[in-house]
């Protein structure tokens, strides 16, 4: 097997072999602690221009199935694994995650110790890391080089709107660079869902005539976009229902003024538990975050913290004190983790069908 | 045994959803009472209580609203001196207060135009509002509730059964045919 190497910012670097294309890439480098649904995390556009490291052991020896792709064509930068398997369990026994990575030209390493990579990000912080051929002078003067693009949303959110209709309420999803779950949950409730690129403007979205409108999650930070999102934002959530996910809670959270930080580690697991403030209620979901809300900087007069990471106590939820609007941190749709919290899209439905019963007049 | 239309969680989260929708509509919960309605309305309306307590820091008081002499389809004797005598427990006015009516279903109506007549006896509320965890549709008088756990559309052949823990053995909402 070719030998290839992770190296990283800071001057470390790691040997492993080679699996998926032979690409040489540069990427942020995060560290993924959940047990299963590798194929999810993968194919989440998420993971834009990042290297993916899975502290699971052993990746891949569960096949690749039909429906639980998170995107069509996943644009991560590299998968790094300790083991991996090379089983295909789809009905033409042909899609294994060497093939997989291969086809979408996303390069792996594998026998690398993960969670060693993982320890050592926990206290450097976040950084770049590239995988190459020869870990050399270099190729470490390429890695400093390289400058990693703040446009992940613009590159992976879809151009044109697209429908996916049904005969239920009258969704607006825009798409911040989403993930295919929060489409399945909300065809689950037979929405009839329009996409809409991430720019649309709320005169393009009230057109559409929508009962409820869901701000997608997408990679990079909110703070990379322009503030006609927001203006966008201010004005939906006094006219209809609002479901932020991820990147959306993030963007819902400063177009009600609220800061957001950069956290130091990006957290991927499904390992932190979350309190339900109003309830007690302790729950766990998928996370998925380099940023969070900044809780000294929410005004209380307009939003409550709904929902709180109790690990490293970051905000997890919001919601609109007078509006039907409200985010969460985390991913309801599960895909990969626990559904515990799915119930949030029902709360959407609701919200939605209150709605339309008052024909809008309780705004 | 009927086919459960809401379980735990969802009869929490219908409950999560209306105490949102109390803070939406009031504005906060300034001047804030919740009134359940005999039997079921008491332990919902408390649930609410407690989560305006963890959302807002603030206690809001519950009565308990016995709606029996007020019932229509009861005979009462107008030459009794016990009509108006009932086993309401609030201990607080209503002069002044937004109110909210709580119940478990609202069906005819009834039941809450005959706890709108008992509240008003008691005083002159600033408001009343109405939240239901359940509205299943034939109502036969012109009142709607403001807050809907959940709208089951249901033939009036069916039954309607809501559990609550505190003195059944589970949560839950079950449609009987």
């Amino acid at each position: 097997m070719t030998q290839r190497y992770l190296i990283l910012e800071d001057g470390s670097a790691y040997a492993g072999k080679a699996f998926g294309s032979l690409a040489t890439t540069t990427g942020e480098l995060v560290a993924n602690s959940t047990m299963n649904g590798y194929q999810e995390i993968i194919s989440n556009q998420i993971y834009h221009n990042q290297i993916i490291v899975f502290t699971q052991t052993s990746i891949g020896n569960t096949g690749l199935a039909q429906n639980a792709y998170e995107s069509v064509l996943p644009t991560a930068k590299g998968v790094i694994v300790r083991e991996y398997e090379n089983l295909a369990t789809d009905h033409f026994k042909r899609i294994s995650l060497d093939r997989y990575l291969k086809r979408h030209k996303i390069p792996g390493i594998y026998d690398v110790d993960t969670r060693q990579i993982r320890r050592h990000l926990q206290q450097k912080g976040n950084m770049k890391a590239s995988i190459v051929d020869v870990a050399d002078e270099h190729a470490f003067d390429q890695l400093h080089a390289t400058v990693l693009t703040n446009q992940q949303v613009a590159q992976v959110a879809t151009p044109k709107p697209y429908p996916n209709p049904d005969e239920g309420a009258n969704v607006i999803v825009v798409d911040f660079g989403l993930k295919s779950g929060i489409l399945r949950e909300l065809s689950k409730r037979d929405c009839n869902i329009t996409v809409v690129p991430w720019n649309s403007t709320s005169e393009t979205i009230l057109d559409l005539d929508p009962d409820g409108v869901v701000l997608s999650t997408g990679p990079g930070a909110p703070g990379n976009l322009p503030e006609s999102v927001l203006q966008m934002i201010r004005e939906v959530q006094t006219q209809v229902p609002l479901f932020g996910i991820g990147l959306g809670h993030e963007l819902f959270a400063m177009a009600n003024g609220a800061k957001i930080s950069q956290l130091r580690v990006e957290h991927h697991g499904s390992n932190h538990p979350i309190r339900e403030i109003i309830t007690n209620e302790i729950f766990f979901s998928g996370q998925e975050q380099g940023y969070a809300v900044d809780s000294k900087s929410i005004d209380h007069a307009k939003l409550f913290i709904t929902h709180i990471d109790l690990v490293n106590g970051t905000v997890q939820g919001l919601r609109h004190r007078d509006y039907p609007a409200f985010s969460v941190q985390f991913s309801p749709d599960g895909a990969p983790g626990p559904k515990d919290s799915v119930g949030l899209f029902d709360d959407f439905t609701e919200f939605m069908a209150r709605r339309r019963d008052n024909n809008g007049d309780e705004y | 045994m009927g086919k459960i239309i809401l379980d735990k969680m969802a009869m929490q989260r219908a409950l999560t959803r209306i105490t949102y929708e109390i803070v939406e509509k009031n504005k906060g919960v300034e001047d804030l009472v919740l009134i359940g309605i005999k039997t079921r309305g008491i332990f919902l309306a408390n649930r609410i209580a407690d989560r305006l307590q963890q959302l807002e820091n603030v206690t809001i008081p519950v009565g308990e609203l016995d709606i029996t002499n007020y019932r229509d389809d009861i005979e009462h004797d107008s030459t009794s001196s016990d009509v108006k005598m009932s086993n309401n427990k609030i201990d607080f006015s209503v002069e002044g207060k937004r109110v909210i009516l709580v119940d478990d279903v609202l069906y005819t109506g009834r039941t809450v135009r005959a706890a709108l007549s008992a509240v008003m006896d008691l005083g002159r509320p600033k408001s009343i509002n109405l939240a239901v965890l359940v509205d299943r549709g034939h109502r036969e008088l012109p009142i709607r509730a403001d807050f809907v756990g959940k709208n089951i559309p249901s033939s009036q052949k069916e039954k309607i059964k809501v559990y609550v823990s505190e003195i059944d053995d589970k949560d839950a909402v079950e449609l009987i045919k």
